[in-house]
């Protein structure tokens, strides 16, 4: 798994190579609450990512639930394939803002 | 029983990505599509993490052997750990145990396989977990 960090509009934006793990979900934990305690809402760009598990699911819900307790977002973005399916199963494809394209995130 | 593929790994969880690996080509082989793939891939990384994280308690000395048989019916995973024994209703899911760790894990555990089931190995102590699913029809 590899991470990437950029800007989109006012966001944060965290991009996802790779599989996300028990072995790496401590990093991904660790760059999303740093984006979030600095007070940036964050897309998480799912585009490249081919797998997550539990332990990145959790790390996701520990995050958006700090976004949302200090009025930020946190937003998926281009969900498909196994990453897709592991939200869906879990019914947090109901609870994540999730879109398709960077490009439909507006102000 | 025809014997698909059997491999032994250390308790680490460095070893996951080349489990799943393993899994994937097995599955392929037995003929399962790709979102049944995806789904018992998951479930055997998600039974390993498991046993890393609650049997072996991060002790990376630990071992994981997996065998994957076909039947004429079904693909059949077995994961033994040789750690501690655990009992059949710590595997159970039950909805006030997701957000207990290793909760949402099962969950996806029991979503994608038809039986799950946990044997207690004696000697050696340990614990065989055997996870079926049933083949693509035709």
């Amino acid at each position: 798994m590899s991470y990437s960090q950029t800007t989109h509009l006012h966001y944060k934006v965290l991009a996802l190579t790779g599989e996300v793990d028990l072995h790496n979900s401590p990093q991904v934990r660790k760059q999303l609450l740093a984006i979030l305690k600095k007070g940036s809402s964050v897309l998480v760009n799912f585009s490249e990512l081919s797998y997550i598990d539990s332990s990145g699911i959790a790390t996701l819900v520990e995050a958006f639930n700090y976004a949302k307790n200090n009025a930020l977002t946190l937003t998926i973005i281009a969900a498909t394939g196994a990453p897709l399916q592991v939200l869906e199963l879990t019914n947090l494809n109901k609870v994540f803002p999730m879109v398709d394209l960077l490009d439909d995130i507006r102000e | 029983m025809k014997l698909v593929r059997c491999e032994h790994y250390k308790a680490c969880t460095n070893e996951l990505s080349e489990i799943r690996s393993v899994v994937r080509c097995a599955c392929q082989k037995m003929g399962f599509v790709e979102s049944e793939i995806n789904l018992l891939t998951l479930a055997i990384d998600e039974a390993c993490t498991n046993i890393i994280r609650y049997a072996y308690c991060g002790d990376k000395s630990g071992r994981i052997d997996l065998e994957v048989y076909q039947s004429e019916t079904e693909a059949i995973f077995f994961l033994t750990d040789y750690a501690h024994c655990v009992k059949q209703s710590c595997i159970e899911v039950k909805d006030n145990k997701l957000t207990e760790p290793g909760g949402l894990g099962l969950k996806l555990i029991h979503k994608a396989m038809d039986s799950v089931q946990l044997i207690s190995l004696s000697d050696p102590v340990g614990n065989k977990l055997e996870l079926k699913k049933r083949l693509p029809q035709g």
